[in-house]
């Protein structure tokens, strides 16, 4: 039997980048109300630019980390701008062209790199020796990363202009068109968040297990059960949700057969929605 | 139209009858005269694009039909290539199949790199009636089914690699000679769950401890497996000296992670990934210290042919060839050789002269088909004499990755070193 501390920080480690995926799934559907099927193809981006900045490139991982933010973000923009904000009132049609879109992503690297994983290097690498416990110095930078970048994110929302006008556009976008805030432009902000948020994501998940074309959906199946758990459109939520569902995952995994990996997530999800369906902090939607 | 044409027509439907039709005046003329226009092969490879494995089947057919045709062709005839992508998919295998078979009308088939996408495509073999000769796939149920029925089967050949009921009894074969040396006296047995590995997982079972080897964990895992981190855990805490894996979907996450998380036990095994020669760069040194089974290396003498195929192809491509090219390559020359022999491109003449054939390849100095009467009948011979893998260690030299082989004795380049973290 594995010990459980091993496991517990396994978990906390694999959580925090899931809280990080969440937060952007949930923030899209949260303000804009569109469900955005290409989020995992999103950190698929991410984790190949970093990988190509650094083996095409011969870039440092810390420049390829920046280089995923900037790249997912602008793809993510490009993506809401060209396509999204003309149908974002249809969802099935959403639906389907982030499906579409998420699958011709995973066909383009298929393409171009192939299907076989990819390495990329740690951002930092290493071991440390905590509790008596060895653990990866990079699974230690993507916890801290993590929390310092939601914890930006929750400033960013609470306690800036921009920031409340996305969650004045996310309760009623009525309301925030009558004291003068542009939705369109709140919708684009979303984009661009969660596109960054998900390219951070897909850099540390290559650094600790590769890259692969099919590396995003994992991801987004977890992003479903965790932000309905959390609750639709909370960010709260997300966060507690991510780590519930992470907890579970990796006790699952570690305690009953590898091959379960995923499918404890999915009972929650159902479970969830036939029995709360508005998840641990979600609330009504204020207009239909 | 003759009665095996006949009998075609009515099995394919109309549409595929009305080709299979349009075949039949070209191919039913008398076989004993000239070969009839040029040798067709076609290959069926996964993205041969991109994937290492799929581009050394092609770039190695393509080689060999060069090589034939440098030296006047086969019986005056030119040999022509025709590549399909299966892309690993057992459906899109059968369609690009047919294709090559009813569309291109070629004379032979190659390639294969899937054991679900080669199982499928045995009924189709056995309808179309053209010979197969598979160069990657390793389930043993492929040449069972000749053993089943052989009159129906007898135009599917393996030429490589040996089936994996003898992959496995090669990693047995492997820890007899090895382990003690190498400090591996309890291991942890790690398979992927794909069809390829269960005849492995069933030799492997019992034949270690058998040997005084200790196998506290003997796990098949899921085959979308991406995080090993639980896996590790419990190979970590059962204490054993090394995982002995069976990898080829799932390899290098696996490798990867292994080497990152610094995990206090070795790592080695049929690991398809890392049998190409590039893979040091595409994982940065990642696989250092790992150490895998391969059918031949570039620079491992096996035969006087192995090292000029590696060479030229080196020399074609820009880069070495994976496993399947080596094979892909002897089962084009193997085939021409019978074709000359046979004085005939047909199916019927040239299947006895491949089943009598001992053929000096690239991987092994007798390349040699069992018998209609034993349990795997057209599988290539698994022997010291026969097909006889060579086992690696990835190691670092001047900042790069080189393959060493380890075992056997006669190729070796070097001894077994455990990674400095262990």
């Amino acid at each position: 039997m594995v010990d459980v501390l091993t496991t517990v920080v396994n978990a906390v480690t694999i959580s925090a980048l899931y809280a990080l995926v969440a937060i952007g799934f949930t923030l899209i559907f949260g303000v804009g109300g569109v469900l955005n099927l290409a989020h995992g193809a999103i950190l698929t981006i991410g984790a190949f630019t970093a990988y190509y900045a650094t083996s095409a490139l011969g870039l440092g991982i810390w420049t390829g980390a920046a280089a995923a933010l900037v790249v997912a973000a602008v793809f993510s923009a490009v993506l809401y701008l060209g396509m999204i904000r003309w149908v974002q009132d249809e969802p099935i049609l959403v639906m389907i062209l982030t499906l579409v879109t998420s699958i011709a992503i995973e066909q383009f690297f298929v393409v171009t790199v192939g299907t076989q994983s990819k390495a990329v290097p740690s951002l930092l690498p290493g071991q440390l020796t905590l509790a008596g416990i060895s653990v990866q110095t990079n699974q230690a930078l993507t916890f801290v990363l993590s929390w310092v970048l939601i914890g930006g994110l929750i400033v960013a929302v609470n306690y800036t202009q921009t920031g409340k006008a996305i969650l004045a556009t996310s309760m009623t976008k009525k309301g925030a068109a009558l004291v003068g805030i542009e939705s369109d432009r709140m919708y684009l902000y979303t984009w661009l968040l969660a596109g960054a948020l998900a390219g951070v994501a897909g850099v540390f998940l290559a650094s600790y297990r590769t890259a692969s074309y099919t590396m995003g959906r994992g991801p987004l199946i977890l992003s479903f059960s965790i932000v309905v758990l959390g609750g639709i459109g909370s960010i709260r939520g997300s966060v507690v949700g991510a780590y519930l569902i992470g907890f579970l995952e990796v006790f699952t995994v570690s305690y009953v057969d590898s091959s379960l990996s995923g499918l404890a997530s999915l009972v929650v999800l159902v479970v969830v929605l036939l029995v709360r369906p508005e998840g641990l902090f979600g609330r009504e939607l204020t207009e239909a | 139209m003759d009665r095996r044409r006949f009998l075609q027509f009515a099995g394919t439907g109309v549409a595929t009858a009305s080709l299979a039709g349009c075949m039949g005046g070209s191919k039913s003329k008398d076989a004993n005269q000239q070969l009839d226009g040029p040798i067709k092969i076609g290959v069926l490879a996964p993205e041969p694009g991109n994937n290492p494995i799929g581009a050394s089947m092609a770039n190695s057919a393509k080689l060999a039909a060069k090589q034939l045709n440098d030296n006047g062709g086969v019986l005056g005839s030119d040999v022509n290539v025709v590549v399909k992508d299966t892309k690993e998919d057992p459906a899109t295998g059968k369609r690009k199949y047919q294709e090559l078979t009813v569309g291109e009308q070629v004379d032979l088939t190659t390639g294969v790199f899937t054991s679900e996408v080669q199982l499928n495509l045995m009924s189709s073999i056995a309808q179309q009636q053209t010979l197969h000769l598979n160069t990657g796939a390793a389930s043993p149920e492929t040449t069972r089914k000749v053993a089943e029925n052989y009159d129906r089967f007898k135009y599917y050949f393996r030429t490589g690699p040996v089936n994996s009921h003898y992959l496995g009894q090669n990693m047995v074969d492997f820890a007899k000679a090895n382990f003690e040396s190498m400090g591996w006296n309890s291991v942890a047995i790690l398979a992927e769950d794909y069809t390829w590995t269960e005849p492995i997982s069933k030799a492997l079972n019992g034949s270690l401890s058998e040997a005084g080897i200790d196998v506290p964990v003997n796990k098949r895992y899921a085959g979308g497996t991406e995080n090993f981190s639980p896996i590790y855990d419990d190979v970590a805490n059962a204490g054993v000296d090394a995982a002995y894996v069976v990898m080829a979907h799932t390899g290098t996450s696996a490798v990867v992670q292994w080497a990152k998380q610094q995990r206090p036990f070795g790592f080695g095994g049929i690991h398809v990934p890392m049998q190409l020669p590039s893979y040091y760069g595409s994982v940065n040194g990642a696989c250092r210290y790992a150490v895998t089974q391969n059918s031949a290396t570039p620079q491992s003498e096996i035969t006087s042919k192995t090292v000029p195929y590696a060479n030229a192809y080196q020399k074609a491509n820009g880069k070495y060839p994976v496993y399947t090219g080596y094979i892909t390559f002897d089962a084009v020359k193997m085939y021409a050789e019978a074709v000359k022999q046979a004085g005939s491109k047909e199916s019927g003449k040239v299947i006895p002269k491949l089943e009598n054939m001992s053929y000096t390849g690239t991987t092994a100095e007798a390349v040699e088909y069992y018998g209609r009467d034993h349990q795997y009948p057209h599988d290539v011979k698994y022997g010291k004499k026969y097909a006889w893998p060579v086992w690696l260690q990835w190691r670092e030299t001047e900042g790069s990755g080189s393959q060493e082989v380890i075992w056997p004795d006669n190729l070796s380049t070097t001894k077994y070193q455990s990674p400095p973290w262990v």
